[in-house]
Parts: structure tokens; sequence; C-alpha cells
């Protein structure tokens, strides 16, 4: 009787009941979207960490910034070429390879941060910005007649006329070396690409000069594997080209730890040491363990990175976090208190038939269920509804993948600087400052079986809620007052 | 056997205070019949209500069978409804959505017998007021005489010791009226029912063997010599 009863009502009320469920799925479909949004924002921001230290990296530990002495020069990269006889035309060049940022470590850093309370494991990396200038002087030529003073541009005088034209013609070219440490590479910038072609280090490699290539710095430079890359002199076989999982790489070229060291000058030292905590739980106490125990350091979780996000993607995220979260935590408080109005106002119109029932037996306890049981299914009914409305949502974020773009570190503030390379060659002045980067990311709406689970228990708590209003209503009527209320 | 004693029914409406019944004093002998007869406003539907457990008196009591309805807990108070008392009403008051079956099965619900029982239950307190072949119709394809036979089966299906009519033929044109009377009239034979009704049709009164005559809440009884109706 329960049911046939039920179902006779939902459908003799359809529109009412439509009403609510539909109230109740726009509320649900908006969490849906909402959350699914808010997963893909995660999983944005995750994989632009990722591209940054690699996967399983929880934190990154790099020497403490100290500002630049007066007159100090060794942090300003300096070319130096030799003056050439007039009639020598030939190209001049010279390779600049500097330790990313100027700031390293000890080796024995990875030693001792691998032993701090909390630490799975450390591995230390060197950053290296490699400068290339290649070009040629060009002599200026004498003019005579000329007056002193009427040189041209580049040129200069002398006793018996104008020195015209010349100048300096020269090409830089700037891209990114990572030093890794071939013995453990499973953490580190490196984990963030897959390798496509040829292979990755051998574990053996420790000193072997070998190099793996970005495939987008590959592709410039026609790099294939077995080719030789010269970096400062020194010839280094591609063994294996690495395409990035997300965005750019984070570097264009990985050479094994020692030979970067060689290349840079900067014999058993790194620049950042990568730390993955034994339990994601402790990350904090394991950054303040290692900067309460190893001076001079800091220590930059995911989470300090993920701060210095910027632009769109971080946009998007917040809009997310805080505006759609709302929006759908007062559509859904809405359609509760709509669905619990409406049930509440049906049961008014139903006093006659409620106080029949009593009069014929039947306890407040079953009138009650009977009028919980049909909010109860307009709750279901309305979260069926939102569960397909909002897979439809998610599934058109999905489809369409707007991009957004996330600007990371450029300030070099906040968040103690995530040492970030800037693979692609910029022309910019190598910084202590992170260097900024923008990443493309293409947003998804990933629809977990937990956002699933969280829609099924609204559209159960709204059919209960609204059950609830009415069910406490219809219990309330005494048979006597709902029958006189109707004579 | 009814017993009422000193019943009186005080509401609030409002600012001002209702005295619906005063001091009502009346016994009705099982398998008896009485018709409560008065102007409108008078008290007839809440001495009615009071008879069936559907309201409580201010003071007083009311006894079925030696249990004082005026103090009986809710929930035993349901039971007796449950059990005890059918129901007829004027407007029929029957679920629109539930086929006449199912209708007189609502009754059945509160007594927990199986589905199959109430079922063949239904179907013979449907056939025995002349609705065997429209159980399935829904109470919107009926004519209000059907309607009102749907009731009476309902209310007789659990085979009540009691049958509590309000103005059972209000909504009814003259034929049907009579239809009706007869029908109810052989069933409180058949059934040895104590047959309690209020109408405002004297037509009706007068067949009654008791009248309660009820004015401003009180209650004036008048006996008629068996076959004078």
């Amino acid at each position: 009787m329960f049911f046939t009863y039920l179902r006779r009502e939902l459908r003799r009320r359809r529109k009412a009941a439509l009403v609510v469920a539909s109230g109740l799925a726009l509320g649900i479909a908006l969490v849906i979207v909402v959350n699914s949004v808010s997963s893909g924002m995660n999983r944005a921001q995750d994989k632009v960490l990722e591209s940054l230290y690699g996967l399983g990296t929880d934190m990154t530990v790099t020497k403490a910034a100290t500002p630049p002495g007066a007159g100090d020069t060794s942090r300003r990269p300096r070319f130096e070429f030799d003056a050439k006889d007039s009639d020598d035309d030939s190209e001049q060049s010279s390779d600049l390879v500097m330790v990313e940022g100027f700031e390293t470590l000890a080796f024995s850093t990875v030693a001792q941060v691998g032993k701090q309370d909390g630490v799975a494991d450390a591995v230390g990396g060197l950053s290296v910005r490699v400068m290339k200038v290649n070009g040629q002087f060009k002599q200026g030529e004498i003019e005579p007649g000329q007056k002193p003073g009427q040189g041209g541009p580049g040129g200069g005088t002398d006793g018996g006329g104008a020195v015209r034209g010349g100048g300096a013609a020269f090409d830089v070219d700037s891209y990114t070396v990572y030093g890794t440490d071939v013995a453990h590479q499973g953490l580190g910038p490196l984990t963030s690409s897959k390798i496509t072609s040829g292979r990755t280090f051998k574990t053996t490699e420790t000193s072997a000069k070998v190099a793996v290539v970005d495939s987008a710095y590959a592709k410039e430079k026609s790099l294939t594997v077995g080719k030789t890359l010269t970096i400062s002199g020194a010839k280094y076989t591609v063994v294996g080209v690495a395409t990035a999982d997300s965005g750019d790489a984070a570097a264009n070229v990985y050479l094994p730890l020692a030979q970067a060291q060689t290349l840079a000058g900067a014999k058993d030292k790194v620049t950042t040491v990568y730390v993955q905590a034994t339990d994601s739980q402790r990350i904090d106490g394991v950054k303040q363990a290692i900067q309460r125990n190893i001076s001079g350091t800091t220590v930059t979780t995911s989470a300090d990175l993920a701060d210095t996000v910027s632009g769109s993607l971080s946009t998007a995220s917040d809009l997310a976090a805080g505006v759609g979260k709302w929006l759908s935590y007062v559509v859904l408080a809405a359609a509760f208190l709509v669905a619990g109005l409406l049930t509440s106002a049906a049961v008014s119109r139903r006093v006659r038939e409620f106080g029949t029932l009593k009069a014929l037996g039947w306890r407040s306890g079953r009138v009650t269920r009977q009028v919980a049981g049909e909010a109860l299914v307009n709750g279901l009914v309305g979260g069926v509804l939102g569960i397909g409305i909002g897979l439809a949502g998610a599934w058109v974020i999905t489809a369409f993948s707007p991009t957004l773009t996330a600007q990371l570190g450029g300030s070099g503030g906040g968040a103690g600087g995530g040492r970030v390379l800037g693979a692609g060659g910029g022309e910019g002045g190598p910084a202590r400052q992170a260097a900024s980067r923008a990443l493309d990311i293409a947003l998804t709406a990933p629809v977990s079986l937990t956002t699933i689970g969280l829609a099924v228990a609204l559209a159960v708590a709204g059919g209960l809620v609204a059950g609830g209003f009415g069910g406490w209503r219809a219990s309330r009527l005494r048979p006597a007052d709902a029958l006189r209320r109707v004579e | 056997m009814y017993q009422l004693s000193g019943v009186t029914k005080r509401y609030r409406r409002g600012k001002d205070t209702v005295q619906a019944l005063d001091g009502v004093d009346l016994t009705i002998e099982d398998g008896g019949r009485l018709v409560i007869q008065g102007p409108t406003g008078g008290g007839k539907s809440t001495l009615l209500q009071m008879l069936g457990g559907l309201d409580r008196p201010t003071e007083g009591s009311v006894v079925l069978d030696g249990t004082d309805l005026a103090t009986l807990p809710e929930a035993r108070l349901t039971r007796v409804r449950a059990e005890e008392i059918g129901f007829v009403f004027q407007s029929f008051n029957l679920i629109p959505t539930l086929t006449a079956q199912e209708n007189v099965e609502t009754a059945l619900v509160p007594l927990g017998l199986k589905a199959a029982e109430r079922r063949e239950r239904a179907a013979d307190a449907l056939a025995s007021v002349g609705l065997g072949e429209r159980h399935g119709h829904l109470p919107g394809e009926l004519s209000g005489g059907q309607q009102q036979r749907v009731a009476i089966a309902r209310a007789l299906v659990k085979r009540p010791a009691v049958l509590l009519a309000d103005e059972p033929t209000g909504n009814l044109d003259e034929s049907m009226r009579d239809e009706i009377m007869e029908l109810l009239e052989g069933l409180w034979q058949e059934h040895t029912l104590t047959f309690v009704m209020v109408t405002h049709d004297s037509a009706l009164a007068r067949r009654a063997p008791r009248l309660a005559v009820i004015r401003k809440g009180r209650v004036t009884i008048t006996e008629r010599a068996a076959g004078a109706a």
C-alpha cells in the first residue's frame, strides 16, 4: 500500500513534484559542477607543480637568499672577447655556464636533509644556465679628409681622417641545463617528463658525457638520439629525448650531476634538494625540522609554491573555491527550503486526506512516513536529474577545455622562491629570484565517485529535509481538526 | 455500548470561546441506532467526533464498552478507531489517487493484514455494496452514490462494532439518498452494528427509532415506538 499510494500521489502531483525535484536538481548539479571544476583546478595546479618539481616531490630545499654586497659583480654574467686584427673577420664565440641564481648548497646538504625525521628520500640537483654569445666585431674604416669629430657611430678619429662604420653583431643563445643525480632518478624535474625517444640515464652514468634533451629544444636544435651536443666546448652524446607531461619542461638539457657541476665550476654543489616526505600530513613538520636543523636553507613546499601561482588559473581557482562554492551552497539551501515549503504546502492541501486516514486508524508515524517517502522520492528524482545535469555540465567543460594560464614565480618573494628554471632560452639575465614562467593548462572537470556520492547524499538530505517539513506538519494534524477544516 | 456523562466541549476561536457541547449525557446500546439532528453549528458533528474518538471532550467521559475514550492514550485511541469504529463522511473522503479497491484497503492497513487478505476482504466489501465490478475505478470515475458506497465499504470492511455517519446523504440527490439509506439500514441489521448518524434531513430522521436533537450543545432524546418509522 505504501508504494502504491506513493506512486499514485507522485503521478497525480507531477508538476509540484517536478518543481521540487528541479529545484533540488539545480542545487545538486551546481555542487557537482563546482566540485568537478575545483577538482580540475587542483589537477591543473598539480600539473603545474609537477612540471616544476617532478612527481613525488613534497618540498625543495635551496640556499637562503643573501643580498648582494656593494660592488659585487660576480652575480652578473661577463663576456670577454679579444681584440682582433683589422683583417680578421672570423666569428668570436663565448659560452658562459652559470649556476642558476648563483646560490648553491654543498652536496653534503643532500645527506643532511635525508637524515631529517620524516624525510623518505632526498635528491640533489644542479640548475645551470648556459649563455652562448656568438658573433663578430667589425672594424671601422678611415675616410681621409673628414674633420675630426665627424666619425660615424662606433668609429673614432685620428689625425689623418675620420673612422666610419664598425661595431659588433652578436647572437645570444640561452638555455638551461639540469644536472640530475642519475643514481636517484625517482625525484626531481626529469620525473615530470616522459622519455619519448631513446632512453634515460643509466645509474652507472654518473660521470658519462651523455645528455637527455627536452623534445621542444631537440626540435629547435635538430637534435636526435645519437647526435652530439656541445656545451662550452664539451661534447655530449644525446641518449634520449624527453617530453614534458604538461606545459614547458623544467630544463632544455639534462646531464649527469657531475657533468653539470664540472661545466658550471660548481664541484660538489647543488642548487636544489628535492625532498619526499614519509607522510603527506607531516610536510609542515618536516619543513620546520629542515629549516631548524640546516641553517641557511629555504624550504619550499608544494603549498608554498601553489601560493605563487597567479594568472587565470589562480583567478578561476579562487572563483571556484569562493564564489562557486558559496553559490552552490546558497542554491542548495534555497532548494532545500523550497522543497520543504512546497512539501509542507502540499500537506496543507491534503489535510482532509490525512485526517481521513487518521480517522481510519492510521498512526501519525505511518502518515508521516508516507509524506516523507514521497518527499524522499522527489529528492532522489532531483538527485538523478541533478547528477545528469551536473555530469553534462562537467562534460561540456571538459569538452571545451578552456585554457587557463598559470603564471609561476616572477616575484621571487613570498614562498621563498621555488627555484624554477625558465626553459626555452629566455634572454633575460639570470636573477636570484625564481624565473617567471607561464604555463597554459587545459581545464577539465573530472567527476569523482566521491562527488557522485555527495550528490546522492544531498538528494537524500534534500528529500529528508522536505519530508521532515511535511511530515512534521502531517504528524501534528488532529483528525477532528483536519476534518473540521473542510466542513 | 456508549455511555456519555457530562460531555462538554469548548473551542477557542480567536478571542472567543465557543461551547459546542454542554454537559451531554447519553447512552447508546450495542446494536442501537441513533439519529442526531439539529441546526447548523449546534454541535452535531462535534458529538459524533467525541463518539468516534476523533476529538476529546473538555470535560466529561465518553465510555465505549468500558473504555473511556476521553482519557485513552493517543496510540490506544488510534487502535480503537482502527478496530472498532467505521466512519462515513458527507464528502465521501476517498483518496482520489487510489482505486475503489485500494480505498477500501486503506481501512485494513492499520490492522496489519497481509496484502492478499486485504485484497480479498476489500473485494468482498465492495461486492456487498454492489460495486464488485467497479473495484478498479478511481473515485473521479464514479458517481456520488457509487463513491459513498465505496466509503461505506471502507467503513465496514474492518468489521467494526460501531458505524458513525456524518450526513452520509448530504451530497446526494433524493433517489440516491434513499438507495444509500436502504443500504446502510440493511448493513446495520446484517452486521448488528451500533449505528449513529448525523443528518439535517427530517425524512431520514423520522426513520430512526431514536432521535437526538442537539441545540446549543444540549441534547434532547426522543424515543419512537418500534415500527413507528
